[in-house]
């Protein structure tokens, strides 16, 4: 059997914390990997570095980990150096605020792709980098985007799963990215263990409810890419949108709050837009209905008997 | 223009079954599976035959089950070659140039002929003339570039499905616009239906046998047209499967045909002669639809959702087709055949010169999507079913850009949306009992047909829609009445009527039907979202301007008279 030099050859675009992470995780697995950034991320000897997208366009398994605001931009710019047998996957979170697109919608319309892949799941960028023990899900209607992204990240300290329904998964990671805000608002304001879990699941179960009226499958909430995700944001008290929510129960305007994120989150403007898709397919959306309040600077104390009404 | 494949077919036919039978075998890893699959399905569908043929059939389909496990495996292989051979060849059309030449010309002095009886003897000789045709049924669309494409590619037609006179129509429109005729799976039905089987028979129309269901049938047509495509046969496609029952453009399509594409294409690049295959989405739109009674019964009628063969129809009565084309024929551009813009099998646009564009513009070779990451040519089924799903996203995209809407379908979409105001309970089902309760004045409802269609003039600009030339530049009232003109005449029952106190509603089931045309637009109440698909987001009109005198809320233009029960 002869080498094959493409099969693990990964391009990976943006260097910022979740694109070195991915990176590196390749790296682990085995992959010899270009990274294309402006940036200088830490060193590792089997991650090349460069700013020509044609290098990376040398990959066929491409991975895009760029903010979401730029992506567009990055995709149009790489469209022009791909063809119909490169498969591309993403890992952003978020939806289109104005159409709600997905990324994946987004890639399709700016490159040649077809086969593509979005990845989601709980799983952080600390953990990829130093391996401790994680899990991923990648969503894609190819099996291939399922094997290579398997193939290129499954190590013995990350756990790959695929799911068929990549809309199903972009959806869930933005929503979950919605819902975050709202569990660390709760956790600030002293909600205990109970009232988390159900303000959780309620949130879950109408997300559900949510992806359905977006074409995707409600199953998808209910895995890895949604219930998984939100999970591992009780913990994590890093996560920006979970950052500005405490912040937001603590009385600082949403200015101030989102200064303390540090980071741009996408939630914010999503979630006025996720009321009024929910709105124009006539489905109750009481979870996004609050965190809209919350962004507004409603008080715990008023919150609760709405919750319960 | 060089000759099309199929003035060739009847030389190549015996290759081609030959082909076919050889692949469908070779490809069965699970003979005694296949075999039995086969034979339960057979054995239920002629359970309570009585036909002796068809009891004789179903006896043998029995002593094969009982044998088979006791069959060696040559045996089982030699009786599944057997079996193939038989289906292979049933399926097999044929073409004869003569007929195509003969049928052609006659073609039109038959409609001509139904139409004008009188004119008919007056001077025969007009008759075989195409223009008769030419001046009924409309063609729009990228034509000249179609023309030149086909010269070095595959067509693959897929036009949306309405009406069994729809074959007729399409054929006659290829013809009209130059381009070649193109082969397709007709259903085996239509090959007893005394009118329609003299155009089926020798027009290149291969069988289909909706009644067999088991796998290696369904194998054996995906085959057979893979081999016509790769051979360079254009084709023609139906991919809603069948007339669409509600009269709704198709949101989903039934794609096991088109599907053999995406390998046909491979398979000629594996071969080192690459023959690009363009798909050619296209609507047929009638001012009337042939069927409209019996397709709306049975979308209604809870028990016929299964029903997906029907014999008995107004396609197989002679006096209701003569009727309906002269109804059709009729009225100026009751017939509008627009071709779509050509897309390869991944859905890129496709330039005059036959290059595969992506979204961006940019072109990308075909090729490349059947390539695996090394770069090789590979055949990949799962894969190719999920691009022909996309395929199908896109032809169903092309398929409400290019719907031309005409009269009757906005009127109607104004007449049920009143309906549904004045309806005691929202559903659907209510409304349409809703029957000749409804009189509207005629001011009101022509004021409320020109805001949709500026609404909809507007989703034209925005290439979401298509308008006919009357609907797009004619009066509200105008266009009422032509709707009323169409609806008189041909149906059992009249949709809308003219009274002397305005225009009545009659039939709801009707006018559902034909504002169904509009509904994935959002143009019109959208009952009929296929399962698991959300209904169109109703678009918003803005309400009709004051008609005269006091400004009056729109409910209080309409007249209501309740028939007492």
């Amino acid at each position: 059997v002869t080498a094959q030099p493409s099969k693990k050859h990964i391009g990976v675009l943006g260097g910022g914390p979740w694109g070195v992470a991915l990176a590196f995780a390749a790296a682990r697995a085995g992959a010899e990997v270009t990274m294309h950034t402006r940036r200088t991320p830490p060193h590792n000897d089997h991650i090349g570095i460069t700013t020509d997208y044609a290098e990376i366009a040398k990959a066929s398994l491409i991975v895009v980990a760029v903010p979401s605001t730029v992506v567009r931009d990055v995709l149009r710019s790489l469209g022009d150096h791909l063809d119909g047998h490169h498969l591309v996957v993403h890992g952003i979170r978020g939806l289109s605020t104005d159409s709600l697109e997905t990324v994946s919608d987004v890639l399709r319309s700016e490159t040649p792709v077809r086969r593509c892949g979005a990845l989601g799941g709980p799983v952080q960028a600390t953990e990829l980098v130093h391996g401790r023990p994680s899990a991923m899900i990648v969503g894609s209607r190819f099996p291939e985007v399922l094997a290579a992204v398997t193939d290129a990240f499954q190590s013995s300290s990350l756990r790959v799963s695929g799911t068929h329904d990549i809309r199903g998964l972009e959806w869930a990671s933005a929503l979950v990215g919605c819902v975050a805000i709202g569990v660390g608002y709760a956790e600030q304001a002293g909600a205990g263990p109970g009232l988390l879990a159900a303000l959780i699941s309620g949130a879950v179960d109408e997300c559900a409810r949510l992806l359905v009226m977006a074409g995707a499958e409600e199953r998808t909430m209910l895995g890895l890419g949604g219930y998984g995700d939100l999970l591992a944001s009780i913990a994590l008290a890093h996560r920006p949108e979970v950052v500005i929510g405490k912040a937001l129960a603590r009385g600082l305007s949403l200015d101030d709050a989102c200064a303390e994120a540090k980071l741009r989150v996408e939630a914010i403007s999503l979630i006025p837009r996720v009321i009024a898709f929910a709105k124009e397919h006539r489905v109750k959306a009481p979870t996004f209905d609050i965190l809209a309040e919350i962004l507004k600077g409603a008080r715990p104390e008023t919150l609760i008997p709405r919750l319960f009404a | 223009m060089t000759q099309a494949p199929i003035f060739g077919f009847n030389q190549h036919r015996e290759e081609i079954v030959r082909e076919v039978v050889q692949r469908v075998v070779a490809g069965q890893k699970d003979v005694l599976h296949v075999l039995n699959d086969a034979a339960y399905h057979e054995t239920k569908r002629l359970e309570s035959a009585r036909r002796p043929d068809e009891v004789k059939e179903r006896e043998e389909w029995r002593a094969l089950a009982r044998q088979l496990g006791r069959m060696g495996e040559g045996e089982r292989r030699r009786r599944l070659t057997e079996l193939t051979e038989r289906y292979a060849w049933d399926v097999a059309g044929n073409f004869n140039p003569r007929v195509h030449a003969v049928s052609k010309r006659i073609l039109p002095s038959l409609v001509t002929a139904l139409l004008e009886p009188t004119m008919f003897l007056k001077n025969p000789s007009r008759m075989l003339d195409l223009d008769v045709l030419k001046s009924h049924v409309t063609l729009e669309g990228p034509i000249e570039k179609l023309r030149g494409l086909v010269e070095n590619g595959t067509a693959v037609f897929v036009p949306t499905h309405l009406s069994n006179f729809d074959s007729i129509v399409f054929g006659y429109a290829l013809e009209a616009a130059g381009l070649p005729p193109a082969t397709y799976g007709a259903g085996k039905n239509l090959f007893t239906n005394p009118i329609l089987s003299f155009f089926m028979h020798n027009l290149g129309a291969y069988r289909v046998d909706r009644r067999l269901r088991h796998n290696l049938y369904k194998d054996i047509l995906k085959t057979y047209s893979c081999v016509l495509l790769e051979n360079g046969y254009h084709s023609l496609f139906f991919p809603g499967g069948t007339r669409s029952r509600s009269g709704g453009i198709e949101r989903r399509l039934k794609l096991g045909l088109v599907g053999s594409a995406v390998e046909a294409y491979a398979r000629t690049l594996l071969a080192g002669k690459e023959r690009r295959i363009y798909f050619v989405p296209a609507t047929i739109n009638y001012v009337i639809t042939l069927e409209a009674e019996t397709l709306i019964a049975d979308y209604l009628s809870e028990a016929g959702k299964g029903r997906y063969i029907i014999e008995d129809d107004e396609s197989s009565r002679f006096e209701r087709l003569f009727a309906f084309t002269r109804k059709l024929f009729d009225m100026k551009g009751g017939v509008i055949v627009r071709f779509g813009e050509p897309i390869d099998p991944f859905g890129n646009a496709v330039d005059d010169a036959g290059q595969s564009h992506d979204a961006r513009g940019r072109p990308v070779d075909p090729a490349s999507y059947v390539k695996n990451r090394s770069g090789e040519v590979t055949l990949d089924s799962v894969r190719d079913a999920q691009y022909t799903r996309e395929l199908g996203e896109a032809i169903c995209r092309a398929y409400a850009r290019d719907t031309v809407a005409m009269s009757t379908h906005v009127v109607a979409s104004v007449c049920f949306d009143r309906l549904r105001q004045i309806s005691p309970a929202p559903d659907l089902f209510t409304v349409l009992r809703q029957r000749d309760v409804l009189t509207l004045s005629r001011d009101d409802l022509a004021a409320a047909v020109c805001v949709l269609r500026d609404k909809m003039k507007e989703m034209e600009d925005a290439g979401q829609i298509r308008l006919s030339e009357h609907v797009r530049t004619a009066s509200g009232g105008d266009i009422v009445e032509r709707a009323i003109r169409a609806f008189a005449g041909y149906h059992t029952t009249r949709a809308i009527e003219s009274r002397p106190d305005g225009i009545a509603v009659c039939d709801p089931n009707l006018l559902f039907y034909y504002q169904n045309r509009l509904a994935a637009h959002g143009l019109a109440w959208d009952q009929i979202a296929p399962p698991g698909m959300l209904p169109a987001v109703p678009v918003q009109l803005r309400p009709p301007p004051p008609t005269s005198g006091p400004v009056s809320r729109p409910e209080s233009a309409v007249s209501t008279e309740r028939s007492a029960a």
